[in-house]
């Protein structure tokens, strides 16, 4: 994916608004025991770098929370976003409770290779509030964005895909997407898109201030039911989890349709300790091909 | 597989080795005879008793030369794999069935496996003799790498050669290239790709990167300085085992693959391993973790062999350690937030590395140290090498940012190889001018 505009290249902090004034100084003080202010970091001063790139992290995890949790909401496979830039925020570190993070950032479409819409801006922009509640999932989120494709054009490429997923010949016998060499055949795009939307919703709850997560890949389909109102798609995805860096294998079942709010169900696996290992080869970090403990 | 008890008409043969051996004859018959064998399949029997056994060994006598026995029928606790040929197929399943013997289809398609294993063999024929047709745009597995490796030394012996500096633990061997122009031995840059085997873009990188050291001398002034001061070192494929397995069994595995009595899951963190603030923060004890530190410092032949020639060498003035994804350049430490000595000169390093890296495709990466950039991570691999006296000790995290992830296409090698490289250059040339 390669960024289409020149910006120069990104220091330890990045390109962030002016510093706060006073009065937002005495209206910070107030609201939390510790304050982390993440604003302007001009790369001349690298004297804290720590502390800039701690609160870059935060930052970046918080945008996305929500990003992940504006997708699912949008029920849009043919709309997804993902984080193309922190642009500015602020976070508040309540020992007790949690991390409340306020943070705007821009987005790019999921699917580089797909054509722009007339009217479309390249660049959306969100502003959201994340509240990550000690390390507890299902972070709070609230967040808009300058909407992107008018919901009415939105819809109409949904039920697009729709009539495409109708005609896929037999998605059950789906090995895996991407294949190993990153290669996604695009007669299948539209189930990789609908996969990555379920995903959205997991990656969404298990988001905390510390993980972040990626979809890896779809690894089996176990069914996939269109339906004149539903697409009924029950699969499993390996998802990556960056700082443990485990691989994550999850069963998602949801039930959609164009412009009807998407519904999921999943279970991810645990990570085995040493007592459950089965003593098998694969040990750790294989996607089963049947979760046993569904 | 058990071995063959009495009952075998090959002693001293395992039932593995006898198939194996039939297959090969099959494979000198098709291709003496032309025999087909589509449709055919082995067909694997449990008899529960002598009585179903004798039913089998009368089905050699309805059906003359129809069955074959690939083990026969020997004790009810053992298996009968009989071979089928396919126009006998619904007799054969018919009679088992009627007489309520238990099987199941152990080689759907006879054909099919020939010809599987006749292409592998013509592949193994085939493996390139030049590295003129060597594709630097896709991805290979270890054998073309090492075959690869073997045949780019040879051709650019004048300053290549190849070095094997140790065993992985499955007994693989672990080999480095070195690009010297001679002299007595030089300071030294050592760069290597592939600790953590599912980073597929890693060995690419490397291998590309490898043949431009080649091409680029004497034709690029600043690489042809460093070249004619310094030597280089590079290991292509630093996690063989792991490397073959995300070939043979799991594209996303990470560690080493080795085995320790009382464990059950296999493979160690070779990035967590190193003597380095070793078993703290951003390493994990559990076995079955990803970020497994092994049982103490250096204990995975993979590493080990990297500190005893490092050691032994004992002039390496920069160390480049080259991982996917995320797109970052970093230095040390990854153990602690603690900021080394010469932080602000490996910044300012990284920032210009960085601008190089970003005017080729205009890809960014953001910069800083491990712990600050990435996460804390404990007994790495750049930690070490500082703490060894290697100051300018880096770490990379190559494309993507996770939309492809580890599973990045293969169109995006030579672009990602080629942003890198300015980058790794600029690291070079600086540790160049900056002798210490």
């Amino acid at each position: 994916m390669q960024p289409r505009r020149p910006p120069p290249p990104i220091p330890g902090s990045g390109p962030w608004g002016p510093r706060p004034v006073a009065p937002l100084i005495a209206l910070l003080l107030l609201l939390a025991p510790v304050v982390a202010a993440a604003e302007s970091e001009s790369a001349e001063h690298p004297g804290q770098p720590q502390d800039a790139g701690l609160q870059r992290r935060l930052l970046q995890q918080a945008a996305r929370a929500a990003l992940h949790f504006f997708n699912f909401r949008a029920g849009s496979p043919s709309a997804l976003r993902v984080l193309a830039q922190v642009q500015k925020g602020r976070a508040w570190i309540n020992p007790k409770e949690g991390y409340k993070v306020d943070v705007v950032f821009s987005t790019e479409r999921y699917n580089p290779e797909s054509l722009l819409q007339e009217g479309e801006e390249h660049l959306g922009k969100c502003s959201a509030r994340v509240f990550f509640k000690n390390q507890k999932p299902r972070p709070a989120v609230n967040v808009t964005c300058t909407r992107f494709i008018e919901k009415k054009k939105r819809q109409q490429e949904d039920y697009l895909l729709y009539k495409q997923m109708k005609q896929l010949k037999n998605p059950l016998e789906i090995v895996s997407i991407p294949d190993n060499h990153g290669h996604i055949d695009p007669s299948l795009r539209p189930i990789w898109d609908l996969a990555f939307l379920g995903s959205s919703y997991v990656m969404w709850e298990m988001t905390t201030q510390f993980s972040r997560y990626y979809l890896v890949q779809l690894t089996s389909v176990r069914q996939w039911k269109t339906n004149d109102d539903t697409i009924d798609f029950d699969y499993t995805v390996l998802l990556h989890e960056l700082s443990t860096q485990e691989i994550i294998p999850c069963r998602i079942h949801l039930v959609w349709y164009p412009g009807k709010p998407l519904k999921v169900k999943y279970h991810c696996q645990e990570l085995q300790t040493p007592e459950e290992a089965s003593g098998t080869e694969e040990g750790s970090a294989v996607a089963p091909t049947e979760l046993s403990n569904f | 597989m058990q071995g063959i008890p009495g009952g075998g008409t090959r002693p001293g043969l395992s039932p593995m080795d006898r198939q194996m051996l039939l297959i090969f004859s099959f494979i000198l018959a098709v291709a003496l005879g032309q025999m087909n064998f589509t449709g055919d399949q082995v067909l694997r029997v449990l008899a529960r008793d002598e009585k179903q056994l004798s039913l089998l060994r009368d089905l050699e006598v309805l059906k003359p030369q129809k069955v074959d026995f690939w083990r026969g029928p020997a004790r009810p606790s053992l298996p009968v794999d009989m071979r089928v040929p396919f126009s006998e197929l619904k007799d054969i399943k018919a009679y088992l069935e009627s007489h309520g013997l238990t099987y199941s289809i152990m080689i759907k398609d006879i054909q099919v496996l020939l010809d599987e294993e006749r292409e592998a063999m013509a592949k193994s024929r085939r493996l390139e003799r030049s590295t003129s047709s060597f594709s630097y745009s896709a991805y290979h597995n270890l054998e073309e790498i090492y075959s690869w490796i073997d045949n780019f030394a040879m051709e650019h012996s004048d300053i290549v050669s190849k070095i094997h500096i140790g065993n992985s633990f499955e007994n693989r061997p672990i080999l480095v290239l070195k690009f010297s122009t001679g002299g007595s031995r030089h300071p030294a840059i050592w760069i290597d790709t592939g600790i953590h085997s599912r980073e597929w873009i890693t060995h690419a990188t490397g291998i590309w990167t490898a043949n431009k050291i080649v091409s680029d001398y004497g034709k690029d002034p600043i690489l042809t300085d460093i070249l004619k001061a310094m030597d280089i070192f590079i290991e292509l494929v630093t996690n063989p085992d792991g490397f073959a397995f995300t070939h043979s069994m799991n594209r996303l595995w990470r560690k080493n693959k080795s085995i320790r009595p009382g464990t059950f899951c296999i493979g160690v963190d070779l990035n967590r391993n190193w003597k380095s603030g070793f078993g703290g923060n951003g390493s994990n004890s559990n076995p079955c973790s990803e970020t497994y530190h092994g049982p103490f410092p250096q204990s995975e032949p993979e590493v080990a062999a990297i500190v005893k020639f490092i050691t032994a060498h004992g002039d390496f003035k920069a160390l480049i350690s080259i991982h996917s994804y995320s797109q970052m350049l970093m230095y040390p430490y990854g153990r602690s937030l603690e900021p080394v000595s010469n932080q602000r000169e490996l910044y300012n390093l990284a920032k210009d590395a960085v601008k190089a890296l970003y005017e080729v495709h205009g890809t960014e990466y953001i910069f800083g140290s491990i712990s600050t950039t990435l996460y804390v991570a404990s007994g790495i691999t750049v930690d070490w090498a500082y703490d060894s006296g290697i100051k300018y000790a880096f770490s990379f995290e190559l494309r993507d940012t996770g939309h492809y992830g580890f599973l990045l296409p293969a169109t995006q090698i030579i672009p990602t190889a080629e942003e890198t490289w300015m980058a790794i250059r600029t690291v070079m040339e600086h540790t160049l001018t900056h002798a210490y």
